[in-house]
């Protein structure tokens, strides 16, 4: 029935969408946006969580996982006994500092034993070039493929490694990725320094031998057998692992990889949300103004319309058809789009996570998805207007539309309208008419604002980040682990290295921390009195002193344990002595990076009844005799690794200005076609409703300027109005943004950035100048004579 | 410039073969046909002539609204053919007074709101109160145009025209849309001002009756003056009939 009488109408629908081309286009543009973002988050999220299980799968990346100091090979048949483990593997795991002449720094890599018998059965390596390692050969080994590609190393190529206090030189027979590495930092390093840190993988004889653990093992690794409860069998390993000097055995969600992984997806999951919501919500409203536009303009022909006998359900799909027009291409072009932006995030996710392949991949339940938000969101835009068009009886409607009925203001604004002239007056008194269109255009310039202001907050916070995390907390050039915890005493030969200007000693406890039935695993760290390198931050940004006594919580890490000043904790070294005891929380700390909890490191070794042990040193350079520093430092058996700040920096600056970096510059764009969508429809309806008015006012001998004041001042008018709300919208988004993008890696939080403000503010005022430069062109084709023919 | 058009002995619009053509080719309309006309300083003329025969569009031109295809209009010494559109912007500002059919009035201003308007822009303009009071609506003043009648409005649209006293008034079919009552009333208020204030002032009309307001009423047909009358007597608008 519908179908049938609606086809007469059908090349009006068209007319109809061509007439309305700036809203369609405004529509069209502003859904594009939010929903190639929606394609890109969701097809990104889904091809990750895709390639991962599958990688998972594939090469049987581990569940569980247990390192320990020392255990004979045959604990291996204890560990297999344990039920619901479809699996087990022991390993030699170690460091090793690499000598790479290519760099000053010394690297360092992960040493890992490959099984005696062949290939992994847990953990499989990935193969990208070259083959697998002789057993019968020693030297031979496999290195990660970022690291080989940061470093240019080939297949057949020398790499000297210090192993345990002596020098090794081995040979690249292999280049591989492993699931267990798909995200790869150093120990102690947040982001990748592919040229500074890798793993190796060599055979199980060899790396026994280098490390004196001939018969025995000291990491175990596991896959658990479908719907196995992961606490229980976590339990049985440590169990079996307790003797051996195991820090406990741990899941997927303390993998460094994976967690990274995990945090990636999550979000993706934020963005796919949000950013799409927003242009969702402002598709509507333009929606909502468009067709109310041309409803308000077509009274007549709805009044014939349904005069001739067309259903009140004929005229409403009539009208809404070309929104879900609208919709169409808006979904079309979002589409289009996501695709676009989701290969390009793939990119660069592919320089961090490495995965055998890694193809951003859309599904069609994803733009399936995407094309119902959007049908949804014009249609919900739609159903006011066309609610009143159907609404109206048809004698009603053929009537001419009754006059607005204007009304003076009363109060205040009495007094203020007195004090206008004529033309502002005008402006004044349309807001006041039509107060729900104006509130319409407020509302939508100021989503602009609040999306500019939450843009410009990004690179602010992480400005802010970097600079209190670089230049206040850690102002060291090198911080130093020592491979176990030595006497205070070799502070001396620390400072001793040649272009050290100053040492500060630190202590670092793998801990078990319990509030009530809460716990969490973290750090913590020991830190002296007067520090001038490494140092606490409160919550104003500045350094403070560690605690006095107690310990001093990070904030997030407070949070995940409920846990406030004057709280007592459980506190539980989870290697070493395994001392348990209770300590007071005396204070609470916002280090923007890690969540760890903190103490003097005299408190922290008594505690541990080790006092007087450090876990490593912080230290200042001159910068003159860095090269040799490091020349020293290659040489140096005894040391863990060595962070160098600077580069730390840098990774870190890259991987924001990557990540945070590229996704501003779409908000920022994406802010314009909002700014400039919503200013377009808003001067198009103005200049459409007061085209008579203006008429009358050129007529009156108004120059076109002066016409054009009334046109463009309520729109400037409506704009600053929008500034406000604009401003407050986006501190509130800001804030609950940052604080869905928090970490335990790192803690974000808003700050208050008036260069963003006011680029937001200036950003939207131009689009709204522009929007309204154009639309005001309009004033100069002004049809004078035709306009005063007519009735109104 | 007011008070120097009245002092000028200069006729107050000249024309000399003044076209309009719409449109080109076979479907070319042409609203006027080479129309010479002198109008002097002061003078009140009713334009007469059935529809479509280019009343509205000679008054058009004459006040600046729109421009000839061909042929020249002097507003005494000045060439409005000759001028840009902001020259001619000013003009009416300056010299021009229009009442149409449908009023023209912004709604969103009150009826002294809509005369203060003109007001803003006219150089030694007369007070709203008493550019409404000429028309009879001093007690109106402050109702919106949805507010007034259509014969209220059309005042209001007179003394928003009269408000800056301008050296010509152009008024098409300015009781149109008018009842016998009102429409005398805004008549009125038009040959007040023309005899107040000496503005030249041209009244197009449907209406044959009206014809004997004028000094000289001009009958127009097929986009060319007919016939010239001039009125030895001339009748006040309370003895109209409609
Ligand atoms: N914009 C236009 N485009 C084409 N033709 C036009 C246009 N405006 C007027 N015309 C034509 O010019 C002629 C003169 O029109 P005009 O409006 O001057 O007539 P009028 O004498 O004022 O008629 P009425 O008494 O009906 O108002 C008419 O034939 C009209 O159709
Ligand atoms: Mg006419």
């Amino acid at each position: 029935m519908v179908k049938l009488i609606a086809r007469p109408l059908d090349r009006k629908l068209l007319r109809d969408v061509w007439r309305m081309r700036i809203h369609a286009a405004a529509v069209a543009l502003v859904l594009g946006c939010g929903l190639s973002v929606y394609i890109m988050s969701v097809g990104m999220r889904a091809s990750l969580e895709r390639t991962r299980a599958d990688y998972y799968a594939d090469y049987r990346m581990m569940h569980l996982a247990a390192s320990l100091v020392r255990a004979p090979d045959r604990v291996a048949a204890d560990l297999e006994r344990i039920p619901e483990v479809a699996a087990i593997e022991t390993r030699i795991s170690g460091y090793a500092l690499l000598d790479v002449p290519q760099i000053v720094e010394p690297a360092s890599a992960r040493l890992i034993s490959l099984p005696l018998g062949g290939r992994p059965r847990i953990n499989d390596l990935a193969m990208v070039r070259g083959r697998w390692p002789d057993p019968a050969k020693a030297d031979e080994a496999i290195v990660s493929e970022a690291f080989a590609t940061a470093l240019d190393i080939r297949i057949g190529a020398n790499l000297a490694a210090t192993i345990h206090g002596r020098r090794h030189v081995l040979t690249i027979v292999g280049i591989a990725n492993s699931p267990e590495f798909v995200f790869v930092s150093a120990p102690g390093e947040l982001f990748p320094q592919p040229e500074r840190f890798g793993v190796v993988w060599m055979g199980r004889t060899a790396l026994a031998r280098a490390f004196d653990m001939s018969g025995a093992f000291n990491d175990a690794i596991f896959r658990l057998s479908p719907g196995a409860d992961d606490q229980r069998v976590r339990s049985a390993i440590d169990e079996v692992l307790r003797a051996f000097g195991s820090s406990g055995a741990y899941g997927r969600d303390r993998m460094m990889s994976d967690r990274f992984l995990s945090e990636e997806i999550k979000q993706l999951t934020t963005m796919a949300i949000f950013l799409p919501a927003f242009f969702l919500v402002i598709a509507a409203f333009l929606v909502n103004i468009a067709l109310g536009r041309v409803i308000a303009t077509e009274r007549s022909n709805i009044g014939l319309l349904k005069a001739f006998g067309y259903s009140d359900l004929a005229v409403a799909w009539h009208y809404a058809k070309s929104a879900l027009m609208f919709g169409l291409i808006g979904a079309s072009l979002g589409s289009i789009a996501g695709v676009v932006l989701g290969r390009a995030i793939a990119d660069i996710y592919r320089d961090y996570y490495h995965f055998p392949t890694l193809a951003f991949s859309a599904g069609l339940l994803t733009f399936a998805g995407a094309w119902a938000a959007a049908i949804v969101a014009v249609s919900i835009g739609a159903i006011f207007s066309v609610w009143r068009a159907v609404r109206l009886a048809p004698a009603e409607a053929l009537a001419p539309p009754r006059p607005a009925v204007y009304s003076r203001s009363s109060g205040m604004l009495a007094r203020f309208a007195a004090r206008l002239d004529a033309k502002s007056r005008i402006i004044l008194r349309r807001i006041q008419r039509f107060p729900r269109r104006a509130a319409t255009t407020i509302i939508g310039i100021a989503l602009a604002i609040a999306l500019l202001v939450v843009a410009g907050a990004f690179p602010a916070v992480m400005t802010q980040l970097l600079s209190v995390h670089f230049s206040v907390a850690n102002r060291q050039d090198v911080t130093l682990s020592f491979v176990a915890p030595r006497e205070i005493g070799v502070m001396h030969a620390v400072a001793h290295l040649p272009g050290v200007i100053s040492a500060e000693p630190f202590r670092a406890d793998d801990v078990v921390l319990r509030h009530g039935r809460l716990e969490v695993r973290e750090a913590v760290l020991g830190l002296p009195f007067n520090a001038r390198l490494s140092r606490l931050i409160g919550s104003d940004g500045q350094a403070v002193e560690p605690p006095v006594a107690g310990i001093a919580l990070a904030r997030a890490l407070a949070a995940k344990l409920h846990a406030g000043p004057g709280d007592e904790i459980e506190i539980e070294q989870v290697s070493g002595r395994r001392v348990q005891a209770r300590i007071r929380v005396s204070a609470i700390v916002d280090p923007m990076v890690g969540s760890s909890a903190y103490m003097n490191i005299e408190d922290l070794g008594r505690l541990f009844r080790e006092p007087g042990r450090i876990s490593g040193a912080h230290l200042s350079l001159d910068p003159a005799r860095y090269a040799a520093f490091n020349a020293q430092l290659k040489e140096t058996p005894a040391l863990a690794g060595a962070s160098f700040l600077r580069q730390a920096e840098r990774s870190m600056r890259r991987a924001f200005d990557e990540g945070v970096g590229v996704m501003n510059y779409l908000y920022i764009a994406f802010a314009a076609v909002m700014a400039g969508g919503v200013a377009f429809s808003a001067a198009r309806v103005t200049m459409a409703e007061q085209e008579r008015d203006l008429a009358t006012l050129r007529v009156l001998g108004f120059t076109r300027g002066e016409a054009s004041y009334v046109l463009v001042g309520e729109l400037f008018v409506l704009a600053l109005l929008a500034v406000p709300l604009g401003c407050v919208l986006g501190t509130v988004l800001g804030i609950w943004l940052m604080r869905l993008f928090q970490t335990d890696m790192y803690s974000f939080t808003f700050i208050f950035n008036p260069g963003g403000y006011a680029f937001a503010i200036a950003f939207t005022l131009a689009c709204v100048a522009i929007a309204s430069f154009i639309v005001r062109l309009g004033i100069d084709r002004l049809d004078m004579v035709g306009v005063l023919k007519a009735r109104d | 410039m007011t008070i120097a058009a009245e002092t000028d002995p200069s006729p107050a619009f000249h024309t000399i073969r003044l076209s309009k053509v719409y449109g080109d080719g076979p479907t070319a309309v042409h609203a006027l046909r080479d129309v010479d006309l002198d109008v002097a300083q002061g003078e009140l003329i009713v334009l007469l002539g059935p529809s479509g025969s280019g009343k509205s569009t000679l008054l058009n031109i004459l006040g600046g609204l729109d421009r000839a295809s061909s042929g020249e209009v002097w507003f005494h010494q000045t060439a409005l053919n000759a001028m840009r559109e902001r020259a001619l912007t000013d003009f009416r500002r300056r010299h021009i007074g229009f009442i149409f059919q449908f009023y023209n009035l912004i709604p969103s201003l009150t009826a002294r709101e809509n005369v203060d308007l003109v007001r803003e822009i006219a150089e030694d303009p007369l007070s709203a109160e008493e550019a409404l009071d000429l028309v009879g609506l001093a007690e109106r003043m402050d109702h919106f145009p949805a507010q007034l009648s259509g014969g209220e409005q059309q005042r209001v649209a007179v003394a928003r025209a009269i408000a800056k006293r301008p050296a010509v008034l152009l008024c098409d079919e300015p009781t149109g849309a008018l009842d016998l009552k009102t429409g005398v009333r805004v008549l009125e208020a038009l040959v007040e001002i023309n005899k107040r204030y000496r503005s030249t002032t041209l009244i197009v009309t449907h209406n044959a009756d009206v014809a004997r307001l004028g000094e000289r009423v001009i009958h127009f047909s097929d986009g060319r003056i007919r016939t010239i009358e001039t009125n030895a007597v001339r009748a006040p608008p309370s003895e109209l009939k409609w």
